[in-house]
């Protein structure tokens, strides 16, 4: 009965012609009981609700992970604990067509504009203390030509070849040469590149020296003597570098001898015209636009593109490549972990003027001064403690946490529904054995046995197979509900008719139980299934919280709030535990409202008759 | 009455065997052996053949070749161990502590007194809130305090109870400021008597109230559905129409037909708090049984966490029987000596 037809009955059986009233008995004539549930619940607004964001949350973790490749493995320490932004690339719009140099940071952004304007964008916070947006005011002053961003240090360099450093300062990173200040005999040398890696930051003067410093515990920053008045371009990758002299050849100039760079392979010697590094690995491309690459690739640096054009000038990420054909077109290739090599046709109008690439950004410059984009804009929730992005990691943890649940949900009533006909239906000595059973299962103290039985069974089997464990370690804890309520059920249900009338005409017991009397019973089967996904879905989250459950690198709801008990995470890394707290509870209350709102519904005295 | 509960604790004692050889069965999984712990220093000076023998030997005198009944028999201390002596669980042996170098009875001591004190506190707490709250809902059922009692219950029940924690410890620890995030006392500070008291009672305040916050959820919607269904029985109609106040209506008529099932909910809630304080004691680093629980499983000190767990075992079964037991006492209509 719809809310209109009830307000037109009740105006009716005001003011109009009684006679056309339906009474209760018409009415439970034109209805079906299935009928009658089904209209309760879709006039419960709140069971609605439920219904509603149950299954939005469903679908998004049962879809989205199709969409969301997840790397159980990966982890990224440029990336770790980045509140939610997507600034990382957001240029202020001073920089168009007007833009001098653009430099990527893990999380952040610096540029200088033509006018000698210093900014910076995206999440620019290294530390409590560090922040990059606080550009220090000489360089405001200055009249800045070129900047270079490291893992968290800035290098800026003014008209006057002066250098300056801002960031984090720890480990040496503003340790600028002597040769490379002004002194009184020789002058300012001028600076023509400048380039920073990880705590490591490279200068090359127009004299041909190159000078590197910063942190050189890890990095190779001594220059062998040889090669000095003869660079023409310095690549830096995170902790080594490499040289391109005037004779076209490419050489490592560091002092470390047996690390991926130290052997430049034999081509190039002669005829290479642009050099550029990425994190692990170092690219070349000669006269004849080859591109070769060396080093340590492992995220598919050395897949180099075939392409008509010929490359030109090469820039490098922290795992990609990006080139400029000689028509003015631009490729990349290497990792795509945050769509750092997807260059859109947009891009590609053939008017490239330069590019500026770093880390997981992408700043293409067209003749006319606009700036194209791509790459990582950044994490729309935020990255945890080993920079992994939390929301890939909510839609794969919603998956598990749902499939867990749902399976230890079907365990418990395969074996509870079997057990309570069994119990009801034949009484006696069976039904005796199986209470007493049910009874001790139900004593036992339910979480630290699951406890216990996850550290103990657990221990032996891979990742996997633990979640497996789970399922039927929980389904086969929990199953003692359904089973007193089945029998319960079946208690009342045998004792009618129907049931004499099958035993009468011979039909065998179980197709008596389980096809004459479990119909029966299915609503409230259903209602207890809601309910009891939801409670398996909190005791899978509540032992994978407390490290029993399913371990990480798997994530799930549960096990990514582990670790989230102190006063740091809690306040100043929110992200990491609001996210997948309120997803969870979300989905928790939905379930429950759902439940509630089919038990009002399958229960008849609930409608006041 | 008597026969009756002789017959309960009787099943009582067979349960707490069947559940006990059960924990130790699953304890004895656990790829272990003793002997060659106990000789592993020597391995060095012995030539291989002595050390076989040795080996044999210890492992027969430490009973490790017996059927796992026997060796049950001798840990629960049914039969003499190894020495002659019955000494097992039931003489008070609850074995040693391998994480701790400690007998696990003297472990378990000082975490017990902080389980059970926050435990009760927590009890009182949650009753005290719940059950006038869920008599009220169910007196003034359909009006806007219940509406909204009704909404907020479900929240309080479908959120597990460690985001409720973190959520709380972010406003009252964080932003207010108003308790300690954690511990279970002032560091260094060396107080006594009642100033100890109300320290320990400053840093549990906030495990106390997610605790209670955790349960009003649950309970407030069993006190209410137990008092609606007690206000909806003829005598109740009868009270009224005799002109019975409304107080007395509701405290004694209708109060007392609910407490039947409102007992069975505070004993099984009490029992299910002292497992699902595991999860509190580990968030606020409270040094109770839950938190020495998940220490013993972590580290592997599986005669630790085998102790506890036998608690847990005892308290739920001691609660079961304690909840039959009260029907007769709540409702002098049950008569389950029958």
């Amino acid at each position: 009965m719809t809310d209109n037809q009830k307000r037109h009955s009740l105006l009716r059986n005001l003011f109009g012609n009684r006679n056309k009233e339906i009474d209760i008995m018409t009415e439970e004539q034109i209805q079906s009981p299935g009928r009658m549930m089904l209209d309760n619940f879709l006039h419960n607004r709140l069971g609605m609700t439920g219904l509603i964001g149950f299954l939005a949350i469903f679908l998004f973790v049962l879809i989205a992970p199709h969409f969301v490749p997840i790397n159980l493995g990966e982890s990224d320490n440029t990336q770790t604990n980045v509140p939610p932004t997507s600034t990382m690339m957001s240029y202020p719009k001073e920089m168009v067509h007007n833009t001098q140099a653009i430099a990527s940071g893990p999380t952040f952004g610096v540029g200088c504009d033509k006018d000698g304007h210093t900014y910076t964008w995206g999440y620019t916070k290294i530390t409590d203390v560090i922040d990059m947006k606080n550009i220090p005011q000489e360089v405001l002053d200055a009249k800045i030509v070129d900047v270079a961003a490291g893992y968290d240090h800035i290098v800026a360099l003014d008209e006057d070849n002066h250098l300056y450093v801002w960031g984090s300062t720890r480990l040496g990173q503003d340790r600028i040469p002597s040769e490379l200040k002004p002194s009184r005999t020789k002058g300012t040398p001028e600076i023509i590149q400048i380039e920073a890696g990880y705590q490591i930051s490279g200068a090359l003067t127009a004299a041909g020296n190159a000078y590197f410093w910063g942190n050189g515990n890890m990095a190779d920053i001594d220059v062998k003597k040889e090669y000095q008045g003869r660079v023409k371009k310095i690549a830096v990758a995170t902790y080594n570098y490499c040289l391109l002299l005037d004779d076209g050849s490419v050489v490592y100039a560091g002092l470390q001898k047996n690390n991926a760079f130290t052997k430049v392979p034999e081509n190039l010697k002669s005829g290479v015209v642009d050099i550029a590094a990425s994190g692990d690995t170092m690219a070349a491309v000669d006269r004849n636009g080859k591109i070769t690459v060396w080093g340590n690739a492992t995220h598919g640096e050395k897949n180099v593109p075939e392409t008509d054009s010929k490359p030109v000038e090469l820039y490098g990420g922290r795992y990609h490549y990006t080139a400029l054909m000689e028509n003015g077109d631009v490729i990349s290739w290497g990792s795509n972990s945050h769509g750092e090599t997807n260059v859109t046709a947009s891009v590609n109008s053939g008017d490239i003027e330069t590019v500026f690439a770093g880390f997981y950004q992408n700043y293409a410059v067209t003749t006319s001064g606009d700036i194209h984009t791509w790459g990582l804009k950044g994490h729309p929730l935020g990255t945890d403690d080993l920079g992994r992005d939390i929301l890939t990691r909510i839609i794969h943890g919603g998956k598990t946490t749902m499939t867990v649940g749902a399976i230890a949900e079907i365990i418990s009533i395969i074996v509870g529904v079997i057990l309570g006909a069994l119990a009801g239906y034949f009484g006696g000595r069976t039904d005796m054995l199986i209470m007493r059973i049910s009874e001790i299962i139900g004593g036992l103290p339910f979480l630290p046995f699951a406890l216990l039985l996850s550290a103990i069974i657990g221990t032996r089997f891979d990742v996997q197979m633990r979640m497996y464990l789970i399922m039927v370690v929980l389904g086969l804890l929990s199953w003692t509900g359904i089973c007193r309520l089945i029998r319960a059920q079946i208690l009342a249900e045998r004792e009618k008719e129907f049931v004499l009338a099958a035993q009468a005409m011979g039909v065998r017991e179980g197709t008596i139980i389980f096809k004459h009397i479990l119909p029966n019973v299915l609503s409230i089967l259903l209602v207890q299934a809601t309910l009891g996904f939801a409670t398996c879905m909190l005791t899978e989250s509540s032992l994978s919280y407390l490290g029993f459950g399913i371990t990480p690198p798997t994530p799930t709801w549960g096990n990514m709030l582990t670790g989230a008990n102190n006063s740091i995470v809690i306040q100043q890394y929110w992200w990491r535990w609001v996210f997948p707290a309120a997803i969870f509870g979300l989905c928790t209350i939905c379930i429950n409202l759902m439940g509630d709102a089919i038990r009002d519904a399958v229960d008849p005295k609930s409608l006041g008759r | 009455m008597t026969k009756y509960i002789i017959k309960r604790i009787g099943y009582l004692v067979l349960v707490f065997f069947i559940v006990s050889l059960l924990m130790y069965m699953l304890y004895n999984l656990i790829p272990s052996d003793p002997a060659r712990d106990q000789l592993e220093g020597m391995k060095s000076s012995l030539t291989p053949e002595a050390y076989q023998q040795m080996y044999q030997n210890l492992r027969k005198q430490m009973g490790l070749d017996d059927h796992i009944l026997i060796r049950y028999a001798r840990w629960m201390g049914l039969i003499p161990n190894m020495e002659g002596k019955f000494y097992g669980l039931l003489e008070g042996n609850f074995g040693y502590s391998q994480y701790f170098k400690k007998n696990v009875i003297e472990v378990v001591v000082s975490p017990l007194k902080t389980t059970i004190f926050i435990n009760i506190f927590a009890t009182i707490l949650a009753l005290g809130i719940t059950i006038p709250l869920g008599i009220y809902c169910a007196v003034h059922k359909g009006g806007k305090i219940d509406n909204f009692t009704q909404v907020f219950t479900i929240i309080g029940y479908s959120i597990p109870v460690y985001i409720i924690a973190l959520v709380f410890v972010f406003i009252f620890a964080v932003l207010l400021r108003w308790f300690p995030v954690s511990g279970m006392g002032t560091p260094g500070a060396n107080y006594t008597g009642m100033k100890l008291f109300l320290d320990r009672l400053y840093y549990f305040a906030l495990p106390l109230i997610v605790m209670t916050f955790g349960s009003l959820g649950g309970m407030t919607r069993y006190v209410r559905a137990a008092m609606i269904d007690a206000l909806s029985m003829d005598h109740i109609k009868t009270a009224r129409a005799k002109g019975v106040r409304e107080k007395a209506v509701i405290y004694s008529h209708a109060w007392r037909n609910a407490l039947l099932p409102v007992v069975t909910l505070i004993i099984s809630w009490f029992l299910g708090i002292f497992s699902g304080s595991v999860i509190i004691e580990n968030t606020f680093n409270i040094n109770g049984m839950g938190s020495l629980y998940i220490k013993g499983l972590q580290n592997h000190d599986y005669e630790l966490a085998l102790a506890i767990q036998m608690f847990y075992t005892v308290v739920s079964l001691v609660g079961a029987l304690i909840m039959d037991l009260s029907y007769g006492i709540v409702d002098p209509r049950v008569h389950i000596d029958k």
